[in-house]
């Protein structure tokens, strides 16, 4: 009797809302799995990070939630100078450099920062990893065209051009398209380039490896991106 | 609903509830960095470009003099493809400062440095625009220029690049793909360009920038003495505190940065020494 009596709808509510508790915990725990990160990944992993774990990139923001919503109050209100990250940290280009960073690397991020590049990063970005290699895509480049190096070698000069069609009429063909089919970007493989233009490696092939299929450089390379096990140790020793 | 309405009062309770539950935790704290400290700013950051570019002539000169240029003497091998496997050579000074400015960006100091030139050995090492402009009085007056970049935030300054040695002139008058043969000891051949996102610095901030270049020389040094110990077939030279000038030696990273320190404290102790 009295305070105490248990309705038959109070009974419902208390049933339907441990149910959804339940469900609701259920959910948040099937998504916390490191099996379940396909499921919240916004799409599939491009080459070479299949087996990577969210929090290799995307680290926990500083703070509990509490303390970020205030944080960032605070900034919109003027009292701090700077907001934080909400949820996870942004991925820049520090975090692709923490596994693939390479002193061999022929066109690093940082170099684009000159000022003399600037009308070349209007038309591609080439100060930040993403511009060519957008993740949750499936692929290995997400450039539609393979003509980015007009950007800058528009004056290149090869003395004793040991190719049989000179890298001048290449250029002055706007025949860029070709460049690829020698050069990698990155300048990683370990590759014999040909001297004969017919040698070169077809196009069809180079978009197939773009796309995130067979590497036509070959598979000896200088350098390897660390896997998650050798990144892990990396932080350990820092 | 209704209630809530009806009460302000309860309403004021919930809202400074709120406030204090959301003030309890403090915030996420401030990155510490040299800005955030209460030490004061007391070095405009062009006397700290100057002051780092400095020490990198002098780093420069005696890379290029001492090691690449008595180097040479001894039969020690320097090229532009350095890093390859099958070629067993040193960096030439241009891409010895190349890999001083990657191993800046790997670290926490935000410091941009790059080199240029009108008659690069590579056209994609040409100035264009503002840098093409100022670069012009570099050549007439040699000193330096500074300018705000817009685009990306950043301050930046230009000092002339000297061919300061002999190796200097006759590598880039003799190289295949040079555009200018002419080139004599003194000219100016290019410019570094330095770029870093304040305006002022405190003392920490300009040790801070001057010990970024220092440990950038040293991590190049150490890739190329770890390129000699991979070396199949070209004779090793002995890496210790001997120079290439008396002999197959090279000196070990400690020896080389502390002839840096040598040659070129006084200037910028003489800078750092005038800010307090």
């Amino acid at each position: 009797m009295g305070i105490f009596k248990v309705t038959p709808l109070r009974k419902r509510q208390f049933i339907g809302g441990l149910i959804g508790i339940l469900i609701g915990a259920g959910i948040i725990g099937f998504f916390s799995l490191k099996s379940s990160e396909e499921y919240i990944s916004l799409g599939p992993m491009n080459n070479g990070h299949e087996e990577i774990s969210c929090v290799v990139c995307h680290a926990d923001a500083n703070g509990n939630l509490v303390q970020q919503i205030q944080s960032n109050i605070s900034h919109a209100a003027g009292i701090r100078e700077k907001s934080v990250d909400f949820g996870s940290k942004d991925v820049t280009v520090k975090n692709c450099l923490e596994c693939h960073d390479r002193p061999n690397d022929r066109h690093p991020t940082y170099r684009f920062s000159e000022p003399r590049f600037k009308k070349a990063i209007k038309n591609i970005d080439a100060t930040t990893c993403i511009t060519c290699h957008s993740e949750h895509n499936g692929e290995r480049v997400s450039l539609k065209a393979v003509n980015y190096c007009m950007n800058c070698h528009q004056d290149l000069e090869v003395e004793n051009d040991p190719v049989d069609v000179p890298h001048s009429e290449l250029i002055a063909k706007e025949q860029w398209f070709t460049c690829i089919q020698c050069h990698d970007f990155h300048g990683n493989h370990k590759y014999v380039v040909p001297t004969k233009l017919n040698d070169t490696i077809p196009l069809d092939r180079i978009q197939v490896y773009l796309e995130g299929g067979e590497d036509p450089y070959g598979s000896d390379k200088k350098y390897l991106g660390l896997s998650e096990p050798e990144w892990i140790k990396t932080l350990q020793k820092k | 609903m209704k209630k809530l309405k009806n009460s302000p009062f309860l309403v004021l309770i919930i809202l400074i509830v709120s406030l204090i539950v959301l003030n309890s935790c403090g915030g996420v704290p401030e990155e510490k960095g040299s800005g955030s400290t209460t030490e004061k700013n007391v070095f405009s950051v062009n006397e700290v470009l100057e002051m780092v570019s400095k020490e990198n002539d002098v780093t420069r000169t005696l890379y290029t003099k001492a090691i690449v240029g008595k180097g040479k003497l001894q039969g020690m091998k320097f090229d532009e493809d350095w890093r390859k496997d099958d070629v067993e050579a040193g960096p030439l000074p241009a891409l010895f400062l190349r890999g001083v400015a990657t191993s800046i960006r790997k670290g926490p100091v935000p410091l941009g440095l790059y080199l240029g030139s009108d008659f690069p050995i590579n056209n994609a090492n040409k100035f264009e625009g503002e840098q093409e402009s100022l670069f012009e009085d570099i050549k007439v007056t040699q000193k330096p220029k500074y300018f705000y970049d817009e685009s990306q935030e950043l301050y930046t300054a230009m000092f002339a690049d000297l061919a300061s040695a002999q190796a200097c002139v006759s590598c880039h008058n003799d190289h295949p793909q040079t555009a200018k043969t002419d080139w004599k000891l003194g000219d100016v051949m290019g410019a570094t360009t330095w770029q870093y996102p304040k305006d002022s610095l405190t003392y920490s901030g300009a040790v801070e920038v001057l010990n970024a270049y220092a440990q950038g020389t040293v991590d190049i040094y150490v890739e190329y003495l770890d390129e000699i110990a991979a070396f199949k077939s070209s004779e090793k030279p002995i890496i210790g505190d001997k120079w290439p000038a008396e002999g197959n030696y090279l000196p070990s990273p400690e020896v080389f940065l502390d002839s840096v320190r040598k040659l070129s404290s006084y200037d910028t102790m003489k800078t750092l020494i005038a800010s307090n």
